[in-house]
């Protein structure tokens, strides 16, 4: 439960700074930051972990429940209370994840300052046990798009088809799944949670699935075409997957993010498709996985970042383009010596049913 | 997370449940001698501004402007690629792309010649929000009032939560924790549940989410469950005689309550949409029960 690699880097990080405390704060929707220290999959509404100079940890937790899961070290589950009394001492407090939390809990502390960035970087890099579980949340996305792939049939609803994929993941371990789905030809210009539309014959059926698993998320993209593919979706899917395949083969240590982005759009400026890597048709070329499915850094030609091994991210060269309307493709990587390599073991391809 | 259905069925939600929280919301503002209200939201502190618009986030977060004399804007961190879809599901007809929240907030005043707006809940809002506007808004707190269609929307939420347990406790004891996890998701999203939260316990703990362990003859399962950005919570036992496992009609004395109306989900306290949950005790271990109720002044029905 306790992450203790991460114990001592933040404690580390607290001399560093001059911090007597630490807090690491986690809402439902963002969990991480708490989760980096006790990786407990809490489910009611706030946590905090307080972690003292000397390593002492203890944690504030909203619901009774998830006060009683946290057997590592000493819990509390009245969130207000909880967050009031530690400011009944003065002390120089780092805040992890301070942006996020309500106002409310962060005014009984006017000199905290945030250590968000400061945590970030630290959790950027993964232990060894982390890359345990970014393996299994990797794998479970393999066999959860294959389970996409093989229940999607013409006429199912887009909703359904999100039904089925999210029983088989938490069936096989997910603790949770973030998926975005899109069906349609050319006039599909991005991904969004399901609806209620069906699937005809000839559409390209798009998806982002990241399932989590002890706290740890992977994410695979893939597209599927209903029926023979196209010329046009074909020339597409090999744009996409030359943006991909650049991507993976220039990310190493030291390489500027920038770059992992450039090289994916550069494929796209060869093929005259240059204006499709903007903003206006697409949000980022991949970005960092971990406690988070959707990390910094984003993988963005305006990002400055000098990629680190041991890192996890995903290029995915995700755009709109009028060959095909939106399509998307990418892998979980981690970052090697000397290059990177695949989490992910689904064939590379355009997907047929 | 909310990934599932996300729709707008005009027939069991229409325009005018909408019309009349906007028109209470303006002269509420007019009392208080306000142009606009800026009321925030993300994706799981969804409530209030679904109530306003039946807009819900999935992923990112948006600040919902309610002038007093004009139509609602929503100042939104999505791609404008999505604008489209959220105009299908919601009310809203303006949707302003917005990177920077506070800073288009503040904009948007200028641009309506707007000195002070009213901000819902201010001293909820997230930190980075909340700092930039300090100063420049009024904090607003509004009574929890659920209209007759908010009403009917939890104890749809209720119904379905209560009767998919009904179906499959029967068929736990044996199985996998994640396996019954699965089986709930599919059924519960294939019938419209937008999000899901499901805890279990072979009673040595209280719930939890599925850790692979084999439920036994007395386990809990706890359903918290949002069908069309409206929660209930359900907690049935299996293994204990005497628990109706249909309907919990009272809660507990003392029971502990969570809110499901009020302006985030799930915060323990009062609220008139709430969840209860009890514990009692059978051949030494622990078994949990609860439901979804509404709040009257002299006692809660059931939904």
């Amino acid at each position: 439960m306790l992450n203790h690699d991460r114990l001592s880097q933040l404690t580390t990080l607290m001399a560093e700074r001059g911090w007597d405390l630490l807090f690491l704060y986690g809402h439902t929707w963002r969990k991480d930051f708490f989760r980096c220290l006790i990786n407990v999959n809490f489910s009611g509404p706030h946590a905090l972990a307080v972690l003292d100079r000397s390593g002492k940890v203890r944690a504030v937790m909203s619901d009774p429940w998830d006060a009683e899961l946290i057997t590592d070290c000493p819990a509390t589950a009245d969130f207000s209370q909880g967050v009031k009394s530690l400011a009944s001492r003065p002390a120089s407090i780092g805040i992890a994840g301070m942006e996020m939390m309500e106002a409310r809990f962060v005014q009984p502390f006017p000199n905290a300052v945030s250590a968000t960035f400061d945590v970030e970087e630290i959790r950027r890099v993964k232990t060894p046990r982390e890359m345990e579980r970014m393996r299994k949340a990797a794998d479970l996305a393999d066999r959860g798009y294959q389970h996409f792939a093989n229940v999607i049939e013409i006429g199912m609803a887009e909703y359904e088809l999100v039904a089925e994929v999210e029983g088989f993941l938490k069936a096989n371990g997910a603790e949770d799944n973030f998926m975005l789905i899109a069906s349609g030809g050319t006039e599909v210009t991005g991904m969004k949670p399901p609806t209620e539309r069906r699937f005809r014959p000839g559409d390209s059926v798009t998806t982002e699935l990241t399932p989590q698993v002890e706290g740890y998320w992977a994410q695979i993209c893939r597209t599927l075409v209903f029926g023979e593919p196209n010329d046009k979706q074909r020339e597409s899917f090999a744009i996409f997957s030359e943006a991909q395949k650049a991507a993976e083969d220039f990310v190493k240590p030291g390489v500027n993010i920038s770059d992992v982005a450039r090289v994916q759009n550069d494929v796209f400026r060869k093929y005259g498709y240059g204006e499709y890597t903007g903003p206006k048709y697409t949000r980022v070329r991949g970005h960092g996985l971990g406690l988070h499915c959707d990390e910094n850094p984003y993988i963005l030609e305006d990002v400055n970042y000098a990629v680190k091994e041991g890192m996890t991210l995903i290029a995915h060269p995700n755009t709109y383009l009028p060959l095909s309307g939106y399509m998307v493709f990418g892998d979980s990587l981690v970052v090697t010596a000397n290059g990177c390599a695949p989490l992910n073991h689904t064939e590379r391809k355009l997907f047929q049913k | 997370m909310k990934r599932g259905w996300i729709t707008w069925d005009q027939s069991e939600l229409p325009r005018a449940a909408f019309d009349g929280r906007l028109h209470a919301t303006r002269t509420l503002l007019a009392h208080r001698d306000l142009p606009a209200l800026v009321v925030y939201t993300d994706v799981w502190r969804s409530n209030r501004v679904r109530h306003f618009s039946n807009f819900m986030p999935y992923w990112n977060r948006a600040l919902l402007v309610i002038p007093r004399e004009a139509p609602p804007v929503l100042l939104c961190g999505l791609s404008p690629r999505v604008y489209p879809w959220i105009k299908s599901v919601t009310i809203l007809e303006e949707i302003l792309p917005s990177p920077n929240l506070p800073q288009r907030l503040l904009q948007l005043c200028a641009e309506r010649n707007w000195t002070r707006i009213g901000a819902m809940d201010f001293t909820s809002f997230p930190y980075d929000l909340y700092s930039p506007l300090a100063g420049k808004v009024e904090d607003l707190s509004f009574s929890d009032s659920p209209d007759e269609w908010e009403i009917s929307m939890h104890r749809q939420a209720a119904q379905m939560a209560r009767e998919g347990l009904v179906e499959e406790l029967p068929h736990g004891a044996g199985r996998l924790d994640h396996d019954f996890t699965g089986c709930l998701e599919r059924k519960f999203r294939r019938a419209g549940a937008e999000d899901l939260v499901i805890l279990l316990t072979n009673g040595r703990t209280p719930p939890a989410p599925a850790r692979g362990e084999q439920l036994t003859d007395a386990f809990s399962v706890s359903v918290a469950l949002e069908y069309r950005g409206h929660w209930a919570k359900i907690v049935r036992a299996v293994g204990q005689p005497g628990i109706d496992a249909s309907g919990l009609p009272n809660p507990q004395s003392g029971a502990y309550t969570e809110a499901l109306s009020g302006p985030y989900p799930y915060e323990s306290g009062e609220s008139a949409i709430f969840a209860a949950r009890w514990e009692t005790a059978h051949n030494g271990l622990r078994l949990f029960h609860g439901d979804t109720y509404r709040r009257y002044a002299h006692g809660a029905e059931l939904l």
